[in-house]
């Protein structure tokens, strides 16, 4: 087994001191920024870069892809324990998760955040070793048509996200698509809705409108409520998850590291949109959907294994195709470019020992974000009792050390907060702020998509759903109309009220 | 209590005759992109080196933005005292001020031009299904299949696109412009065939013409590039006086003092000259600039302005 050959030359590499070292060191570090607000891996490994100049390159890479998937540790704990998604992969969890640590079960939340996503880190890992060629030719098969049609059923799937008002989750999705036209148009170069402000020509990121909408809304709607917060937090009972929990959560985490593995492989988006699927997934396959949005612990497990794996294969299309699927890994190809390596289909076999002992590596460092996490979680815990008037001001300058540090720029900062004051309106209204976030996310990617396939296909509609030459994109298509079919039908009227409205 | 103070004055003297030598604090390095693309690398190649040689810290900073204008307009806007450097880019200082309606700073008087570090060529790749093998068999293909053929790059506006409507110009043929958010989604699509070529930077292409991925046509510098001896110039393949570099280099705010402008620049191209920069600059593909005083860059900048304000007018790139 040739396999066994290769992994087992990279377990040598992987288990070397120095290696060891390095893996440690960049768990640790992606576990600390994950858990501070805002501050992500790309200003880490950024700052990190000219230090792995003078590493073996095994060695750096190795540390920057720890720093990575760390910091998707870590951004669960902060989603879980104040609301506030510091990933873009995070968003979803603050849904659940944070309404189990209101309910006094952070322990058991925490705890399932890690086994999920060790357990969907060590398949991923394997994935990546046995069938990373292939399914890079996969990827390859994703071109503007499929990726419309992806997002067009996300965007069909979104209104899944909301636990309350059918209509204004819908308004919710099309406003974040009108914010997601804010920025440069990519074919003309137009500047659409930005003002003569400089400062929006790139567009609003993410990152700010999803930390001012979860987070200083958060903040500002607790300091609303005087005390009551200590008091919900005083009531943390066990750490670690009921036999009921884990019976609830082994089909999720399964399921999220399917759907999580899949997704990570598409560059452009795909991993991003993983969690989101896993929690429509969850809700849509669950016998109590009512639970959902209350705390419901299949919506952490999904979503948290989905993203681990999505983060984990997210490395295919860049260590096979040399393409970077997002900002981390373009930083990565940068550090091996610098170092000589061109990354692409030769690595494998150029550097064996760089390829493998990568892999390898990420099943250690996958182990030791476990064997670390478990027992920080009583540390957590012990963090929400600290007095909110002491938690939130702390809180408030993280986040926003957070939110500059994405491109050294104040004016973010002050977006995060025009979107907090907007969030809090939105929770007075009763709107919620998730199927925005998807709208905002998915709007955009699919206009480009849109627009670029139109232009490929020199204006030729059918290239969509034309099930001969495009079998993805009408499979994707028509598994969005079967779903909006499930929300429209009034025969089924009754389960779709099940579905959404619970209130 | 009194030889205290005196000690405290002669320590306050001291620093403030030493505040007096440049340089006396921490520089900033602004690079107008994010991280991890080749300029921010190349910042980063430069900041150790810098910092050794001034004896001060030499910080990077990313303000990216506005296609590079925010971080540029932040390097223009700092005082002239040679605390603050920034990378100026093609895309910076020739591209955008004929391309975007308004940019606001002037690429020539706004800055002090201190050294050029990189020039890149353009690769004109294909995919590996497209039958022609030479730029004169890509001609003639394109003009038994006028509009047929798809360029891609990584946005309107970039050097990939002005070369595509170049070589469409001085060719006479017609093919569309597929632009992209950036340059790997555009590459992805031609790694897959969706598109049949593109003006990729060497330093991107250069693996993937290694590997095979894809099958390079021709460079767009007037001579041939040393990591691809064996491939020609597109001036060399009948399309007279083609030359198209990307490039960027080490500016400041102007007016900066000229011996401070003569040290940065000096010291810049020490580090650009020392081996183990010029090699993993030269593993990514890019080279030193024969462009080496302040004057010559800014003759350069100057020329290349003019160069773009002329391709950009004629792609039509310019949105109204």
């Amino acid at each position: 087994m040739e396999v066994f050959d290769n992994l087992w030359l990279g377990v040598q590499v992987a288990f070397s001191w120095q290696n060891f070292f390095y893996c440690l060191v960049g768990v640790l570090l992606g576990t600390l920024i994950g858990v501070l607000p805002g501050i992500g891996p790309v200003p880490t490994i950024a700052m990190l870069l000219p230090i792995t100049f003078n590493l073996d390159p095994i060695a750096a890479l190795i540390m920057l892809s720890g720093i990575y998937y760390g910091s998707q540790y870590g951004g669960s704990t902060t989603a879980i324990l104040v609301n506030l998604p510091g990933e873009a992969a995070s968003v979803v969890t603050v849904l659940d998760g944070h309404q189990m640590a209101r309910q006094g079960r952070a322990g058991p939340a925490l705890a399932i955040a890690a086994i999920g996503s060790f357990f969907a880190g060590c398949v991923a890992t394997l994935v990546i070793a046995t069938a990373a060629p292939p399914l890079a030719e996969v990827a390859l098969k994703f071109g503007p048509a499929e990726y419309f049609s992806l997002m067009v059923l996300g965007l069909v799937a979104a209104t899944v996200l909301a636990h309350g008002s059918l209509l204004k989750a819908i308004a919710m999705v099309v406003l974040g698509l009108l914010l997601g036209l804010i920025g440069t148009d990519v074919n003309s170069g137009v500047l659409r809705f930005t003002f003569e402000v400089p400062d929006l020509a790139d567009g609003i990121g993410f990152v700010i409108v999803a930390m001012g909408m979860f987070g200083v809304t958060e903040i500002v709607a607790n300091l609303e409520q005087k005390g009551e917060r200590e008091v919900f937090l005083g009531k943390v009972k066990h750490l670690f998850p009921s036999k009921e929990d884990l019976k609830r959560s082994w089909a999720p985490i399964l399921r999220g590291t399917a759907l999580g593995s899949f997704l990570g492989i598409l560059p452009g988006g795909g991993a991003l949109l993983s969690s989101f699927a896993a929690y429509t997934v969850e809700k849509k396959v669950s016998k109590h959907p009512e639970q959902f949005g209350k705390g419901a612990i299949e919506g952490v497990a999904g979503p948290e294994s989905a993203n681990n794996a999505g983060a984990q294969t997210s490395f295919i299309p860049m260590l096979t195709l040399g393409i970077p699927g997002n900002a981390v890994m373009a930083l990565m190809i940068g550090a091996l470019m610098i170092q000589g390596i061109a990354p692409g289909p030769q690595v494998m076999t150029d550097k064996p020992q760089l390829f493998w002992g990568l892999i390898a590596s990420m099943w250690l460092g996958n182990a030791m974000l476990v064997i670390l996490n478990l027992p920080l979680i009583g540390i957590w815990i012990k963090l929400l009792q600290v007095p909110y008037r002491f938690l939130f001001p702390s809180i408030l300058i993280f986040m926003n050390v957070g939110v500059f540090s994405l491109s050294n720029n104040p004016w973010d900062c002050l977006m995060m907060t025009v979107f907090g004051v907007f969030g809090y309106v939105c929770v007075k209204l009763e709107c919620e702020p998730a199927p925005l976030i998807l709208g905002f996310i998915l709007g955009p990617l699919m206009e480009e998509n849109l627009r670029r396939a139109m232009l490929l296909s020199r204006g030729d509609a059918t290239v969509f759903f034309n099930p001969v030459d495009k079998p993805i994109s009408f499979s994707f298509l028509l598994a969005a109309l079967a779903l909006l079919a499930v929300i429209a039908l009034p025969n089924i009227r009754k389960k779709r009220e099940e579905v959404f409205v619970e209130e | 209590m009194i030889r205290l103070l005196a000690a405290a004055a002669l320590i306050a003297t001291a620093s403030s005759l030493q505040a007096q030598a440049w340089p006396a604090k921490p520089l900033r390095f602004v690079v107008p992109y994010p991280p991890g693309g080749p300029v921010d690398v190349s910042a980063r190649l430069l900041a150790p080196k810098l910092q050794a040689a001034l004896g001060q810290p030499v910080v990077v900073e990313n303000k990216p933005g506005a296609g590079g204008n925010l971080g540029a307009d932040v390097v223009a806007k700092s005082a002239p005292d040679g605390y603050t450097i920034g990378m100026g880019a093609i895309a910076t200082h020739a591209i955008n001020p004929s391309l975007m309606a308004s940019v606001p700073y002037d690429p020539l008087r706004d800055f002090t031009h201190l050294a050029l570090v990189v020039q890149v060529p353009n690769v004109l790749v294909v995919h590996n299904d497209v039958p022609a093998k030479s730029v004169a068999e890509l001609v003639a293909l394109a003009k038994t299949r006028p509009g047929k053929l798809d360029f891609a790059s990584g946005s309107t506006g970039s050097t990939g696109h002005l070369a595509g409507e170049l070589f469409k110009q001085m060719t006479g043929t017609y093919m569309v412009h597929i632009p992209y958010k950036g340059a790997a989604p555009a590459v992805a699509d031609l790694l897959a065939g969706r598109v049949q070529l593109m003006f990729d930077n060497l330093a991107s292409a250069l693996p993937r013409v290694k590997a095979g991925q894809v099958r390079a046509l021709a460079v767009t510098t007037l001579k041939r590039a040393p990591a691809l001896p064996d491939l020609p110039t597109l001036d060399e393949s009948g399309l007279k006086g083609f030359d198209m570099t990307t490039w960027w280099g080490v500016m400041a705010p102007a007016p900066l003092p000229a011996d401070i402008t003569a040290r940065l620049n000096a010291e810049v191209l020490k580090a650009m000259d020392e081996p183990d920069v010029k090699t993993r600059l030269r593993a990514m593909g890019m080279e030193g600039s024969a462009v080496r005083s302040p004057a010559q860059f800014s003759a350069f900048v100057a020329a290349e302005a003019k160069l773009y304000a002329r391709l950009v007018k004629a792609s039509g790139a310019k949105p109204d």
